[in-house]
């Protein structure tokens, strides 16, 4: 089973690790597969525009550098550690209320996707680029302003463009995810070297970008374990 | 005034202390060994690479595990074998350890899964096994955090030349600081424990072994009683060093310096560390471990800070003393080419202060928590399982308390 991570933040927005020490800290650990997906936040109110303004997000000017970057990284992890690494991002919709925010991880993502556009566009985007469809802790956490509850209100009209949900994130667990049977795996939500110890996603497939997106859209072979020292 | 005179000869004493043990790491590291890699023993005979079996017991995650273990793989050595041994099949060191099997496919690497429950100390329950399963006749003792350069095996085997030998210890640094915790934790083993460690070589030549890397022979393990003779010993390298000296085996302590890699330690863990550590000093040492104290002068000239006055001049006696700390630490750490961010040595007496605070503890309480279990440590450091009575009546948690005292 490979051990995955797909829900990782550096530097490029709100973590508060490097790209490469991130790379390092999974790699050291014995991790197979990790996405990072740094922050694209909408610019469309306050909140985004102050997230733009402290630079915690990916934007249209730098997203190639980022790209270029993981893509060296990735290089580098797999020649020392054996450790697939997947560009993506999480497309960030903050609003003041908790049922208006959304937060999307687009795994494989190519080109850049601007978070202020509705979710649609947003959903066929990442389609059109053969990117997965991530819904990031959808449900109430332990962690009252993190909570992005708008995906699971609106679960009837999107479900069908989401490839899978985050049924665990760092320490919470969404039962709500497997009572109504939806594709799920289980990320850490990396902010800082702590979050290392978290839920994850075990998975039963080659250790190919392909072959991962394929297993985490059939959901099967798959299982989440929290990571403990 | 008085209190502030006579805290300011201790702490004076204690500079004096700390400038002997700058001498001692100075010295030992300058030390020309005759056994250095570049050279074999007087130049007489081309040393005999006996092969070896490095015996590395994991337990979980540390720091940088992946390049720590792949640093064995590229020993330049002739014949070795590298045992991870593991108690658990979940342990994530597991993992780690077969990517590296993965990795080095030429090596002689096995990973042993197989829970031991002979003793109380895990180390040496996970050493029994990997000593089980080990082929040649030199054993080498390896702790998961360490780092070391190729040439490592060459330096300390060399020592091994003369039969005399019966155990290679190192002199080592801690590297890598990239949290509070961390960065106070290499200051102290680049500081206390590495000064301390050389002043009892050089000075006192008494043995004091850190696990770190213990190379011996199968055969003198084996007449001190092999592992099963400190499976119930949280000091078990202290102990087995001291046995070897007293069959009339020599110890050595190499000074080819190794890396103990502490990155990304939280405070909580720096001090439970040290607080076990000091647990372990003092029932080892007795009267000695007040001593340590003394090797602390930082401490003893913020004291008169609490006791009397605070005036301006025991406030500059505590500034000039905590100067004279930081420029010593800065001084091993370019001797031993420490990597430490020079600023970081401002942290110094920080450090010293939150050491001398935890001095105290052990002189109150003898129950360890080490790698999530717990024990009661007794004389000697023989360790006793540590049974939670909570639920007890005040009568019984009274009368077992006392029991653990004089344990």
């Amino acid at each position: 089973m490979l051990l995955c991570d797909f829900h990782i933040h550096t530097k490029y927005s709100d973590g508060s690790v490097e790209l490469r020490r991130a790379i390092d800290l999974f790699g050291q650990a014995g991790f197979d597969v990790i996405a990072i997906t740094d922050h694209v936040v909408n610019g469309d109110n306050s909140i985004g525009k102050l997230a733009h303004k402290l630079r915690l997000s990916v934007t249209a000017k730098n997203f190639d550098e980022y790209i270029a970057s993981i893509k060296d990284e990735a290089e580098r992890a797999w020649n020392k550690y054996e450790m697939l690494v997947i560009p993506g991002v999480e497309i960030t919709k903050n609003h003041l209320s908790t049922d208006k925010s959304a937060h999307i991880l687009i795994i494989d993502i190519k080109e850049f996707i601007p978070a202020c556009l509705n979710y649609e566009q947003i959903f066929l985007e990442a389609k059109r680029q053969d990117a997965l469809v991530i819904a990031c802790h959808p449900h109430h956490t332990s962690d009252i302003s993190r909570d992005t509850l708008f995906l699971w209100n609106n679960r009837d009209k999107y479900a069908k463009y989401i490839d899978a949900w985050e049924i665990a994130n760092r320490d919470d667990v969404f039962n709500v995810i497997s009572l109504k049977k939806f594709p799920y795996i289980a990320n850490s939500d990396f902010h800082r070297t702590r979050h290392l110890y978290s839920w994850k996603t075990l998975l039963n497939c080659d250790k190919t970008a392909a072959s991962v997106k394929q297993c985490i859209k059939n959901n099967k072979g798959v299982a989440i374990t929290i990571f403990r020292n | 005034m008085e209190i502030f005179y006579f805290f300011a000869a201790l702490a004076l004493l204690g500079l004096a202390a700390y400038v002997l043990q700058i001498w001692a790491v100075r010295s030992c590291l300058m030390r020309k060994e005759s056994c250095s890699p570049q050279s074999t023993i007087a130049n007489q005979r081309l040393p005999e690479w006996h092969p070896v079996s490095i015996l590395k017991p994991l337990k979980g995650l540390d720091d940088n595990l992946f390049d720590n273990l792949a640093s064995f793989c590229t020993l330049d050595y002739p014949q070795y074998e590298i045992i991870f041994s593991l108690q658990d099949w979940n342990d994530p060191a597991h993992k780690v350890a077969r990517k590296i099997k993965d990795k080095y496919p030429d090596k002689d690497i096995s990973i042993i899964v197989e829970r031991c429950n002979t003793g109380l100390n895990p180390k040496i329950n996970n050493l029994l096994t990997a000593y089980k399963y080990s082929k040649y006749p030199y054993i080498l003792i390896s702790d998961s955090n360490v780092m070391v350069e190729d040439g490592y095996l060459k330096a300390i085997f060399r020592h091994m030349q003369n039969s005399d030998v019966g155990l290679v210890s190192n002199v080592i640094r801690g590297v890598r600081s990239r949290s509070i915790g961390s960065i106070l934790e290499n200051l102290h083993m680049n500081s206390f424990i590495v000064g301390s460690v050389c002043f009892l070589d050089r000075f006192l030549k008494m043995p004091c072994v850190v696990g770190k890397s213990m190379l011996m022979k199968k055969s003198d393990l084996e007449e001190i009683g092999g592992f099963e003779a400190v499976k119930d010993v949280l000091a078990e390298d202290y102990v087995i060093g001291k046995k070897m000296q007293k069959r009339g085996k020599k110890v050595i302590l190499s000074n080819h310096l190794i890396n103990n890699v502490n990155e990304y330690w939280g405070l909580k863990k720096f001090i439970n560390r040290h607080t076990r550590w000091g647990k372990l000093r003092w029932k080892l040492g007795g009267a000695k471990y007040f001593s340590e104290l003394l090797g602390n002068p930082v401490f003893l000239s913020c004291l008169p800070l609490i006791f009397c006055e605070a005036t301006t001049a025991v406030l500059a006696f505590a500034v000039i003393v905590s100067l004279i700390k930081i420029i010593g630490d800065f001084y091993i750490g370019r001797i031993t080419n420490a990597d430490l961010n020079p600023i970081f040595y401002t942290l110094s007496p920080l450090k010293d202060l939150i050491i001398g605070i935890f001095w105290f503890i052990p002189l109150f309480s003898n129950k360890i928590v080490w790698r999530g279990n717990k024990y009661i440590i007794g004389k000697d450091t023989i360790l006793t399982e540590y049974k939670n009575n909570r639920d007890a009546s005040w009568r019984v948690r009274f009368v077992s308390m006392i029991r653990e005292r004089f344990a």
